[in-house]
């Protein structure tokens, strides 16, 4: 093949004008929702429903409706939360780490990205809440001033994710709003109803397109990346020490920060991909989410996916090196024991499957990356399935082993947080820019002065 | 004195009109006078108009104020107890608020065991033991301690019914019954009147009952469905006369347990429990004890076992022939019995050898169940041994013969053929316990009176026309007589909770023929009557006697028994083969619910089995090869059929099961059994006919049944799966075991290993106990498994009932649970229990990941669980190596049975100590802190420190065979302290350094030798 490295592919495909681009992106929120949009919604709207039911149901009888049981303390609702959580980390390593990295490529995808680790985290949250036996006394995982002099465990990991998720939820929310502040201007001056422009006007706080403008909003955001660039790394650490600072054998593991982190940023990708592909095709955004970006995530897809193999690989020799009669049963336990499908459906998902990616037409095949990614949903998911439940249901003493089986309540609300998450996205596609107007125009052919080339 | 110058003041402004307010009044003008007739200025006045002013007076504005501060404090308020308190008005003697008192008296249990009721306020809370008994010796069986639940059961029947024609029941007042009944006894003419009874151990009552009798033509028969009858009547064979003496446990050296479940179910067993762990004692090596058990189906004794033969059970008579002529020399027909059966002969030549060499000190013991042929085989090997010195002189009494199936046949007959006017089920269900083939049931509805004494519904009320509640066991006064030497007393604690009466004041109303002849103390006068008159007659000052003998609860008499041992040489009978390639069923009785009496109650219902942990549910335990003949597997249905009696039953893979063997527990699929006990289990009762190897034993044809039924346990079967999970206990060192052999050689044979082991964790610990530090240790040398220590902590805790869905799913609440673990093969496993509970673990690893705090470290080294304060995490269960914390996934006293937990009744349970826990609220194990603040504050009321002998934990206490002890670890000089430094002692997971505070004894196995 004769690539000409010289020449630097262009992020905007098409040609597109800069008046064009802001045409494309700003369609969706000028047109009434069809009916495409209403059918979209119910069927999210409908599971976000049904969620909730079973959710109301839980509160009101107890937890006991769910599949928890004894050895098995954690089941679905720790799973869930891990699982978003994970999924908002695509978010953040798009909009800022490739943003400190001056990837222009991820102008495309940045704005979606992030709107979904806002959600994710959303999704994510409502989880450690309600999982708790008496949720109306969650208020206690916060440090707060009391007469009684009660304070929190410092040293307990569940703290520290209070901290962590906050702060995540926190600095994404503020990262995404500063970035959408110029778009917000764009609409306001796109707008000409009243109410629209009202609300526009109040969100774009002013914003003027002028010189000094973008000076202070380069480096808020600058700054803002920075901030956002450790929690990439420290929210899925935090949560791994939820596992890792136990005694439990199958939890206990040095090697779970890096290998939580490696497993968010991969589930996150997929996410994000599963989600794009229906969004550049819905909202005709193929020429601004193109191939090549889709491509790039693949290939990041299976860079992550191999470091997930890797450590899943790493976990049975420290079992095995350890010399621990525990340690080494637990994971025996894990591939051969009562959970050996969840495990072996894990480890297709992740680490099989997704290295199809090592071929370029796959990688830029639509529908089968679209197959691809799902798998590796799925699998993130059951990795934190088996990490949670198998290690527990088989631990130190034989005598109070176990097995979980999951109910209709735990299905429920799981598919209560799909609901969730796609009623927002699907909202966010209607309301704001999904796709960053001035970024992208910024990036777009001839916006930039450039050394040779085509112009 | 400020009055007394008001006064002058006063009087001088009157009198003296020299005063003078303004130079007007001075001067008296004009105006000054006019004014001085009007009191107000003027202005003041002219606007005040009451008609003006709003209709809202001062009154109704100050009353509306006051409604509705009232209304807002009342009516907003969210205060959940509106209950009324009342406090004493005149405060009892003997009653300190807040301070238990203790009552003795006499359990209705099967044993009869001797207890002590904890009352608070007046309620009773607990059944502990009573020191003061000379058999139970502070100790009680399982079902008494559980037998405070009846008494709050919210399903006792509140006042008499009797059946309308319209087949509805209905209340009807006691006085209407006793005219009624009275009446129609009077009018039996000639017919004859019944009484069914269970055993009866009661002197007086059997004076009563024999008045009765005589006054109104009635016949007493009592049943037992698990009885020792055929035992009693091979020894009148062998030896003459008398009944089975009791044995002296403690000082037999070899006891072979044939079929026998004497640590388990019978006899009784708290006694032989405690006599059987004085030879387990590991301070006393060279008195151990080894115990040899034959047997079909794995029993508690069996899992104690130091070797153990599986046979099943009507090849016992081959058996104990062969044995007989081993003992005698002829090791012949034991070798081919060996041979046939594929028993090891290894550890038969070991069983004759050591029969032989401990003569006087070895006893062979078959099982009640086994047929009469056995038995007389058996006492001639015991002849043959001497075992006789083991026959403690002590006998029982039987105050009245139990009824043959003849008796009870006849009965039928006469029933049906109209000569019986009325049947009184003395607080018996013989519709449920009496064999089908006697066709009981059908000739009830030939009596005319059908009258059923009971304290719940029960199947034999439900067809009665008269159904009279009957107080419970702790509103009644009695004596019981079960032995020689002593008599013990029943009082009531509690006056009765409904419109109940005791069932043997019924009986003397009638007696006395005057229905308005009944009053409280009916009973209690006549029981006393009797004491004064005939059974003490010669007691000086009886009123002091019987106030000491309420105190004591049990009066001993020390007579002595002139028992003695003549054995009468017979003939052994023929050995008849067993019938070649049939099933053999055995019944036994259940180790909760005994013969079903228990069912309603929730605590035994949910107490796992010994053996298989299977609770809420009875099984036929076969062998995994009969399995794979029958082609079933666990939860697959099977149809046993008896005669004509068919039974489906699902079936439970118990290891160590003899082939074709199927072993059933009575006691089951009761129909009338309140809301707990309704549909628990499968009657096998059905089974029971008169034409079997014994009442117990019967060969069966067995095929395989459609579908299958849930068993739930309170632990996984997985044991033999594969390589991966077996032996898990062991290799992880959790379960340590020695033998007696090598103990002998070198008692520190634990320890050694010990320093082969490399610690990377040094010797630091983050927390210094200087002061009182609590610990436990467990002899698992003395522990049997038989989980009166769960009932214990159950009823002390307040720990509720779950209900069998959620025992499915791993809920169960028990704070103690026994573990049993299998080694070895299926076939021939080696079993080990260890009581497991809260380690209370210095370095805690639940303390540190708990988010808010709620459970911390004391400095008395207590592991503390801070309901208020948990939001239900469930991380520290999560990080718990021994996963002993429980939590509450549903407020369980709402969710089981709809609130049965609830009710107002069965609230008066609850140890007002110990706070009941909430739907969300993760709990454990507390060593007892209410008992431990307790005696903290006794000592700080005796001015001197805590120590810890203080304190007894309510499994401690309750545990027969006194394996758990308790106490402080700083106190080097204590009886605690031996077992804490033991040499044999070891930690559970000691590798995690999680510094656990249960030290447990190693159990040593007394095999040979050459088997070490």
């Amino acid at each position: 093949m004769n690539i000409d490295y010289t020449i630097e592919a262009p992020v905007v495909e098409g040609r597109l004008t800069i008046g064009e681009i802001e045409q494309l992106v700003a369609a969706p929120m000028e047109t009434k929702p069809d009916k495409k949009f209403y059918i979209a919604l119910s069927i999210s709207g409908s599971f976000l429903l049904f969620g909730a039911v079973l959710l109301a149901l839980s509160f009101y009888k107890g937890i006991g409706l769910w599949g928890n049981n004894q050895p098995v303390g954690w089941g679905f609702p720790i799973v869930n939360f891990v699982f978003w959580v994970g999924i908002g980390h695509a978010g953040t390593l798009i909009s800022a780490v490739l943003f400190l990295l001056r990837q222009k490529w991820r102008t495309g995808i940045a704005r979606f990205a992030e709107a979904m680790t806002i959600f994710a985290v959303i999704c994510a949250g409502i989880f450690p809440i309600i999982h708790t036996g008496r949720p109306w006394l969650a208020g206690y995982l916060f440090p707060y001033t009391s007469q009684h002099g009660l304070w929190v465990n410092f040293s307990s990991p569940l703290v520290w994710d209070v901290f962590a998720v906050s702060t995540y939820l926190t600095v994404s929310f503020v990262f995404w709003y500063i970035g959408l502040i110029p778009d917000f201007a764009v609409m306001r001056d796109r707008t000409s109803t009243k109410i629209k422009k009202t609300i526009y006007s109040t969100f774009s706080l002013g914003w003027r397109h002028s010189h000094r403008n973008w000076q202070h909003y380069e480096k808020a955001y600058m700054l803002l990346a920075g901030f956002a660039t450790p929690l990439v790394l420290s929210v899925h650490t935090i949560v791994s020490f939820d596992f890792a600072v136990s005694i439990l054998p199958g939890w206990h593991s040095t090697i779970f920060p890096p290998y939580f982190v490696a497993g968010a940023i991969f589930s996150g990708f997929a996410m994000v991909v599963t989600v794009l592909v229906f969004v550049r095709k819905i909202f005709d955004l193929e020429h601004i989410i193109t191939l090549n970006h889709l491509e790039k995530m693949n290939k990041v897809i299976l860079a992550t996916g191999m470091m997930v193999g890797y450590a899943y690989g790493m976990e049975f020799f420290i079992a095995w090196y350890s010399g621990v009669e525990v340690e080494q049963f637990v994971f025996v336990n894990r591939a051969f024991g009562p959970f050996a499908w969840a495990y072996w459906i894990m480890v297709s998902c992740n680490v099989l499957i997704p290295q199809l990616f090592w071929f370029k037409k796959i990688r830029r095949s639509v529908p089968v990356m679209l197959i691809i990614v799902i798998f590796v949903n799925v699998g993130m998911w059951f990795e934190r399935f088996v990490i949670t439940v198998t290690s527990l249901h088989r631990d130190f003493l034989p005598s109070s082993w176990g097995y979980f089986t999951p109910t209709i309540y735990d299905i429920g609300i799981l598919l209560g947080s799909f609901g969730l998450f796609f009623t927002l996205v699907i909202l966010f596609t209607k309301a704001l820019p999904v796709v960053s107007i001035s970024e992208v125009k910024a990036v777009a052919e001839g916006a930039q002065p450039s050394h040779g080339g085509t112009h | 004195m400020p009055e007394k110058k008001d006064e002058l003041l006063n009087a001088s402004t009157k009198t003296d009109s020299n005063y003078w307010r303004s130079f007007e009044d001075l001067y008296k003008s004009a105006g000054s006078i006019e004014a001085k007739h009007h009191e107000f200025k003027d202005g003041v006045t002219e606007d005040f108009d009451p008609k003006k002013l709003s209709n809202f007076s001062r009154r109704k504005f100050l009353a509306l104020l006051g409604a509705s501060a009232a209304l807002a404090g009342t009516g907003c308020n969210n205060y959940p107890d509106r209950g009324e308190i009342i406090p004493y008005n005149k405060k009892p003697e003997e009653i300190t608020l807040g301070v238990a008192n203790y009552y003795a008296s006499t359990a209705s249990c099967e044993h009869s065991c001797g207890v002590l009721i904890k009352t608070r306020e007046g309620r009773p809370i607990k059944i502990d033991g009573n020191p003061d008994h000379p058999v139970s010796k502070g100790k009680m069986c399982t079902q008494a301690q559980a037998s405070i639940l009846d008494l709050y059961n919210p399903e006792r029947i509140k006042k008499p019914l009797k059946l309308s024609s319209s087949g509805i029941r209905g209340e009807i007042s006691w006085g209407n019954v006793d005219k009624e009944i009275i009446q129609l006894l009077n009018n039996s003419s000639g017919k004859q009147v019944a009484v069914i009874t269970k055993k009866i151990v009661s002197p007086t009552e059997k004076k009563l009952l024999d008045e009765f009798a005589q006054k109104y033509n009635a016949k007493i028969y009592s049943y037992e469905l698990f009885n020792e009858d055929v035992r009693n009547r091979a020894w009148k064979k062998s030896y003459g006369s008398g009944l089975y003496p009791k044995i002296k446990w403690n000082e037999a050296r070899v006891i072979v347990a044939l079929e026998s479940d004497f640590l388990g179910k019978e006899g009784n067993r708290v006694e032989n429990a405690r006599l059987f762990a004085e030879g387990r004692d590991v301070d006393d090596i060279k008195n151990f004890n080894r115990l040899y058990v034959v047997e079909g189906n794995m029993s508690l004794t069996g899992i104690n076992a130091d070797y153990r033969l599986r046979l099943r059970p009507d090849a016992q008579h081959e058996f104990t022939s062969a044995l007989l002529e081993a003992v005698n020399g002829s090791l012949s027909s034991l070798n081919s019995f060996a041979k046939t059966y594929d028993l090891n002969t290894g550890k038969l030549k070991a069983l004759v050898n050591d029969l032989k060499q401990n003569r006087g000190k070895a006893i062979v013991y078959a099982g009640s169940t086994l047929p009469e042929a056995v038995h007389l085989t058996v006492n001639a090997i015991n002849n043959a041994l001497s075992a006789d010195a083991l026959f403690n002189p002590q006998t029982e009494i039987e105050h009245h013969p139990l009824a043959t199936a003849d008796e009870f046949n006849s009965l039928v007959k006469s029933m049906n053929s109209g000569m019986v006017a009325a049947v009184i089920h003395y607080d018996s269900n013989p519709v449920y316990h009496l064999s089908q083939d006697i066709g009981y049931k059908t000739a009830l509805k030939k009596v005319p009176a059908v009258i059923s004494l009971t304290g719940t519904n029960n199947e034999t009320a439900a067809v009665s026309s008269y159904t009279l509640p009957i107080n419970h066991t702790l509103e009644v006064w009695g004596d019981v007589q079960t032995r020689t030497g002593f008599i013990s007393l029943q009082q009531p604690v509690i006056a009765p909770l409904f419109s109940t009466r005791q069932k043997e004041a019924i009986l003397l109303t009638w007696l006395n023929g005057d229905a308005k002849g009944f009053k409280d103390t009916l009973y209690h006068e006549y029981l006393m009557n009797n004491w004064q008159n005939s059974l003490f007659s010669s007691t000086p000052n009886f009123n002091k006697f019987w106030v000491n003998a309420l105190h004591d609860g049990v009066v001993v008499t020390n007579e002595t028994s002139t028992a003695s041992f003549a054995f009468n040489v017979l003939p052994v009978p023929t050995v008849r083969p067993i019938v070649a390639n049939s099933y053999v069923v055995a019944l036994k009785s259940s180790y909760s619910i005994v013969d079903g009496s228990y069912a309603d109650n929730g605590w035994l219902q949910e107490l796992p089995h010994p053996v298989s942990k299977i609770t809420w549910d009875n099984y036929a335990a076969i062998s995994h090869i009969t399995a794979k003949e029958l082609g079933v597997e666990n939860d697959d249905i099977i149809d046993i059929q008896i005669g004509n009696s068919k039974l489906s039953i699902p079936v439970f893979l118990q290891p160590g099961s003899s082939e074709k063997t199927i072993t059933i527990e009575l006691g089951y699929g009761r129909e009338n059994a309140g809301a707990v006990g309704t549909g628990v289990g499968f009657n096998a009762n059905v089974l029971m006919n008169s034409n079997g190897l014994s009442p117990w034993l019967y060969n069966a044809s067995v095929v395989k049944g459609n579908g299958s039924y849930q068993l739930v346990t309170a632990q996984e079967h997985h044991v033999f799966d594969d390589e991966m999970t077996k032996d898990a206990a062991q290799k992880r060192g959790i379960i340590q075991e020695g033998t007696v052999e090598k103990y002998k050689q070198n008692p520190h044979f634990m320890k050694k290993e010990e320093h082969e082991k490399i610690t990377m964790y040094g010797s630091q610990t983050n927390m210094e106990y200087p002061g009182l530090k609590w610990g436990m240790a467990i002899d698992l040398n003395k522990c049997l498994g038989c989980s009166d220590c769960v009932v214990a902590c159950i009823s002390e805790n307040n720990i509720p009932v779950v209900g069998k869905d959620q025992v499915a799913k791993g809920r169960e609440m028990h704070w103690l649970r026994i573990d049993r673990y299998y080694s070895g093969t299926e076939d021939e496993p080696k079993t080990s229990v260890q009581p497991m509970l809260c380690q209370h673990c210095d370095h805690a690893p639940c303390e540190n990941v708990c988010p808010v705090v709620a459970t911390t470290h004391s400095t008395d080294g207590l592991n503390q669980m801070i309901y208020n304060r948990c939001v239900g995490t469930r991380y520290c269960s999560n990080n718990c190596p021994y996963k002993v914390r429980r939590f509450n996934f549903f407020n369980y006293r709402d969710y089981f049975r709809d609130g049965y937990q609830e009710a107002d009744v069965h609230n008066l349970i609850y140890n007002p100590e110990v706070t009941v826990r909430s739907r969300g609220v993760m709990e454990k194990c507390t060593f007892c802190i209410q008992r431990i603040m307790e005696a903290r504050e006794n000592a700080t009321a005796q001015n001197r420190t805590v120590r810890g002998s203080d304190v007894k934990t309510a499994c401690q206490e309750a545990c027969p065979t006194t394996a758990i002890k308790f106490g402080d670890v700083n106190e080097k000089e204590s009886e605690f302290a031996k077992f804490r430094n033991h040499e044999l002692g070891y930690y559970v997971l000691e590798e995690l350094n999680v510094r656990p505070n249960v030290t447990y004894i190693t159990k040593l196995r007394n095999t040979h030798s050459e088997e070490a």
